[in-house]
């Protein structure tokens, strides 16, 4: 029986007299994709603020990788091998896709200052080779971007900067990645395409998991191992998608909220 | 000390903090309304002290003598001349940047300052110097126990009361305030529900640059002199007592106004000798505070949404 | 493996034109001494830079400028040094330059805690006051090297900014514009009320005297005089262009980078690993060290120092150029300080209005054209590097 991954214990969050997250128990274990689904307002990125550090958490524990990262920090989740992207896209608009993309990087980056400003040639030689890694990884979710890859953010479509921002979370070679709502704003077609290249890159990374926040149930039952839905921040269902779908509380959570 | 020194250190505290939150209160209300920090705030106090100077020297040209008529008219000139100056102020610099980073605003409004100050220095008849300000209120005194209580800062003290109680009665009593505080709190819901966006923001900013005015001459009776400096000075002071009071509540920025004053005036009278590093002290305690205590004693209201 | 689309190569030709123009026109206004002749060449500046940006005659030049960069820089300094051997006996020509010199240096300082990191700082004018306050007190009562003088200022100026750490520090922009206005308003209250750095009179600061060169005193080579500015205008290139290369290569480098990243989203920043404290830490530390050299070498420069010349109103100003010349953009910042530190001084009756003309043309620029005059280009992380 393998260790979870990732391990959220009797989890609860609230902000003043609301409970977004309430008693939260979630696992994923290595190497299998989650599908995280809900109504809006159920708690789903609260849930990846709380993981990622940005919300603390008011009771209960988050376990990741053997260690405990309740209380640690931003910085010490992505140390740990936690990467995500926002529901509202956020990148750095005004500055290029690769630097984008390198701000991801930033554990594997040579950081200091000596380093940066004196020993230009070996900082030049640190750039070519974190330039081809970024082409790489672009290359599989746009080709056509590698050509663009000094032009700032702002000029592309938004499905080129959503898929830039899975690069930018990708490339630091994660263990964990925390997807929230990827394909919003995206047609039929690109999001299956966007779906075929995130499977290809985990082909590409034995080991890592996947949390996807989705309101697609194509996408959900296409792409996930297993889905967990939340209402009101509670867990209602569990299990492989076809086995929630039918699930009576799923669809009264869905339906009723709307 | 005597009782008589430390009642005279109370009212000169109580006097400070009453023209503190006047301030304040203009500061948070920007805040609340638009997230934004105008910094040319105190420069409008300023010119609106000035706009008061200059009316009691037109009407006293035309052979006016009355006190009563003298203040009345100050009031009205400068209350109503700094609220159509606000108003502008909201149109034309504020709004137009209500899209651009938060930064641009505060940029905007700090250069707006420096040009309301420099432009009383170099545009008011002698500019650069302090001038004195008319002591229009009745001077008489009443002597209780050890010390004298004066009649004007008894009857500014009143009046400034008064306004706070005008302003929370208009907030929380009324349509319009109603609608500033549906602003203040969420835009966007405000809208839907019918709010016209920029009424309130143009009201709101008339308003406290009233407010400014009014605390302009409350500052030149008070110390019987004006200087194109002062908006300066206590629009820092202002800002961090609203900072202190915690950005966006009104109540804080009264209290922070008080707090403020009071920890000058215990300052002042702990170390004697330093009257004139009494600007000194006032700043680093500024600096101070934000250190310690930045969100302020009451939350600010803030939410980013992630 | 497809190289980036950059921009098309550029020749040198057009920016190398542009500085020779610039150089050229500088002497021109430099010298003229008359008012209408001043005001005729502005406006005749003014008109020739909008025609050239109506008829795209200034894209090359920026292509210029990001394909050689280094070789321009070269062209610029000689350029420089060509200006100050014209006036090389005209003394407050050279002063002005030297002015120019080291207002660009502070402001590049400047421009690492605001144009990169985003650390708001309104008290630029104050440090570099510390660092002048600094020669003077070292030069009259130490025997100090005056290069050690110099490093001295900026630690120092460094060493009083980091007690404005901790606020500055919070999250909001404006606790950082509030501290940083106090400070400004306190050091220069503090200066006028106390009597131990001179009071409202301020102090007399000797002047540089490097290996036994008094720089105070006028050179003659062979049968030129030159004016003992000269010695502090090669000082002052120096000192510039170091600054300007340190600049640049912080940009260009993943500390440009990180700073960009917390300046644009602090929240996502720290998702991926940043340490925001440390680099606005750093950024802001930096800067004030360069302000400050800037400021101790100006004392001396200037012969004396008073708390009246380094405002808050003065740190605005320092402000405006970073804002005016293009926020981020070190070219630009340059182009800026000449004009903010030259047209008052030619244009005397503007003088006194200087504030009031400057804040005004901020609040246009803001409106209108907020990147500046000189927009930030993006990143590229070695000018000329095709992939």
């Amino acid at each position: 029986m393998t260790e979870p991954l990732l391990q959220a214990s009797g989890l609860v969050r609230r902000f003043g007299g609301v409970v977004a997250i309430d008693r939260l128990d979630l696992a994923v274990m290595p190497n299998e994709i989650v599908g995280l689904i809900g109504p809006n307002g159920s708690g789903k990125t609260t849930f990846f603020n709380v993981v990622t550090g940005i919300y603390g958490a008011n009771e209960g524990s988050i376990a990741f990788d053997g260690a405990d990262i309740t209380r640690s920090s931003s910085r010490a989740v992505y140390n740990a091998g936690i990467s995500r992207t926002f529901q509202r896209s956020r990148l750095s608009l005004p500055l290029s896709i690769f630097d984008n993309i390198m701000i991801g990087n930033h554990k594997r980056l040579r950081q200091g200052l000596w380093f940066n400003l004196m020993r230009r040639a070996a900082f030049k030689s640190e750039f070519e080779a974190n330039y081809r890694a970024a082409c790489e990884l672009v290359e599989v979710f746009e080709p056509a971007l590698v050509k663009r890859m000094f032009e700032p953010v702002a000029g592309l479509p938004m499905i080129d900067r959503r898929r830039i921002e899975i690069c930018r979370a990708l490339v630091s070679r994660p263990k964990l990645l925390l997807l929230d709502e990827p394909s919003a704003g995206m047609t039929h077609e690109e999001t299956k395409a966007l779906m075929d290249d995130i499977l290809l890159v985990r082909g590409r990374n034995p080991g890592l998991s996947i949390v996807i926040v989705e309101h697609e149930m194509g996408v959900i039952e296409r792409i996930t191992d297993r889905c967990v839905v939340l209402n009101f921040g509670r867990k209602i269902a569990e299990g492989p998608y076809r086995q929630i779908a039918g699930d009576r509380q799923v669809q009264e959570a869905y339906l009723g909220a709307e | 000390m005597d009782a008589g020194l430390l009642a005279q250190y109370v009212t000169n505290g109580l006097m400070l903090g009453m023209m503190y939150a006047l301030v304040a209160v203009g500061f948070t209300l920007f805040f609340g309304v638009l997230d934004v920090i105008k910094f040319s705030h105190g420069d409008v106090l300023t010119v609106g002290a000035f706009a008061a100077l200059a009316t009691f020297v037109g009407l006293r040209s035309i052979g006016v003598a009355s006190n009563p008529v003298f203040l009345l008219a100050m009031l009205v000139v400068a209350l109503s001349a700094m609220a159509v100056l606000g108003m502008l102020i909201a149109r034309y610099l504020v709004l137009p940047l209500k899209s651009a980073p938060a930064l641009n605003t505060l940029l905007i409004t700090l250069m707006l300052g420096t040009m309301l100050r420099e432009g009383v220095r170099l545009f008011y008849p002698q500019g650069a110097n302090p001038k004195p300000f008319p002591a229009l209120l009745p001077a008489s005194s009443v002597s209780i126990g050890y010390f004298n209580l004066r009649l004007d800062n008894v009857l500014m003290f009143a009046a400034g009361v008064l306004v706070i109680v005008g302003l929370q009665f208009l907030l929380n009593r009324t349509k319009l305030g109603l609608a500033i505080r549906a602003v203040a709190q969420d835009e966007e819901t405000a809208r839907t529900m019918g709010v016209n966006f920029t009424a309130v923001v143009l009201v709101t900013f008339a308003i406290g640059s009233a407010l400014a005015a009014y605390a302009g001459v409350m500052n030149g009776l008070y110390y019987n002199e004006i200087n194109f400096g002062m908006g300066l000075y206590l629009g820092i002071i202002g800002f961090a007592a609203a900072i202190i009071g915690g950005l966006g509540s009104i109540y804080g920025a009264i209290l922070g106004g008080f707090l403020f004053a009071a920890l000058q005036t215990i300052g002042t009278v702990a170390l004697p000798f330093a009257s004139a590093y009494k600007d000194v002290f006032a700043f680093a305690v500024v600096i101070l505070f934000m250190a310690w205590r930045p969100t302020g004693l009451i939350r600010e209201k803030i939410s980013e949404r992630v | 493996m497809t190289p980036p689309v950059l921009p098309a190569r550029g020749s040198l030709l057009p920016g190398a034109a542009a500085i020779a123009l610039a150089a050229v026109y500088l002497v021109a206004l430099l010298a003229a001494e008359n008012q209408p002749v001043i005001i005729g060449l502005l406006a005749g500046g003014i008109a020739v830079v909008l025609a050239a940006y109506w008829l795209r005659w200034l894209d090359p030049v920026s292509r210029s400028f990001s394909e050689h960069e280094d070789a321009l820089g070269a062209i610029s300094v000689a350029a420089a040094c060509a200006v100050a051997a014209y006036f090389h006996d005209n003394h407050f020509v050279l002063l002005l330059v030297v002015t120019v010199i080291l207002y660009s240096v502070a402001t590049l300082g400047l421009n690492i805690q605001f144009g990169y990191a985003g650390v708001l700082n309104f008290a630029g004018a104050s440090f570099f006051g510390i660092g002048a306050y600094t020669s003077a007190v070292l030069n009259a009562h130490t025997a100090l090297p005056h290069l050690l003088v110099l490093l001295i200022g900026g630690l120092l100026a460094a060493l009083i900014g980091s007690l404005l750490l901790l606020p500055v520090l919070r999250t909001r922009g404006h606790y950082a514009a509030l501290v940083t206005i106090a400070f400004a308003l306190l050091l220069k209250t503090f200066l006028e009320v106390n009597d131990v750095l001179g009071g409202p009179q301020g102090l007399q600061v000797k002047g540089m005297s490097l290996f036994g060169w008094p720089f105070n005193d006028n050179v003659t080579i062979g049968d030129f005089e030159l004016s003992f500015y000269m010695s502090y205008f090669v000082l002052s290139m120096i000192l510039l262009v170091a600054s300007f290369i340190l600049v640049r290569r912080l940009e260009r480098s993943w500390i440009g980078l990180n700073l960009d990243a917390l300046r644009l989203d602090e929240t996502a920043a720290r998702c991926f690993g940043l340490d925001v404290e440390r680099w606005k830490i750093t950024a802001f530390t930096l800067g004030n060290f360069l302000i400050g050299i800037a400021g101790a070498l100006f004392g001396m420069v200037s012969g004396f120092v008073a708390p009246n010349n380094y405002t808050f109103a003065d740190s605005l100003i320092l402000v405006s150029i970073l804002l005016l010349g293009g926020i981020g953009n070190p070219w630009g910042l340059i182009v800026a300080t000449v004009i903010v530190v030259v047209v008052p001084e030619k244009l005397q009756t503007i003088q006194e209005y200087r504030f009031f003309l400057y804040s005004a043309l901020v609040i246009a620029v803001l409106l209108f054209r907020p990147e500046g005059l000189l927009p930030r280009q993006v990143r590229r992380y070695f000018p000329g590097w095709r992939g």
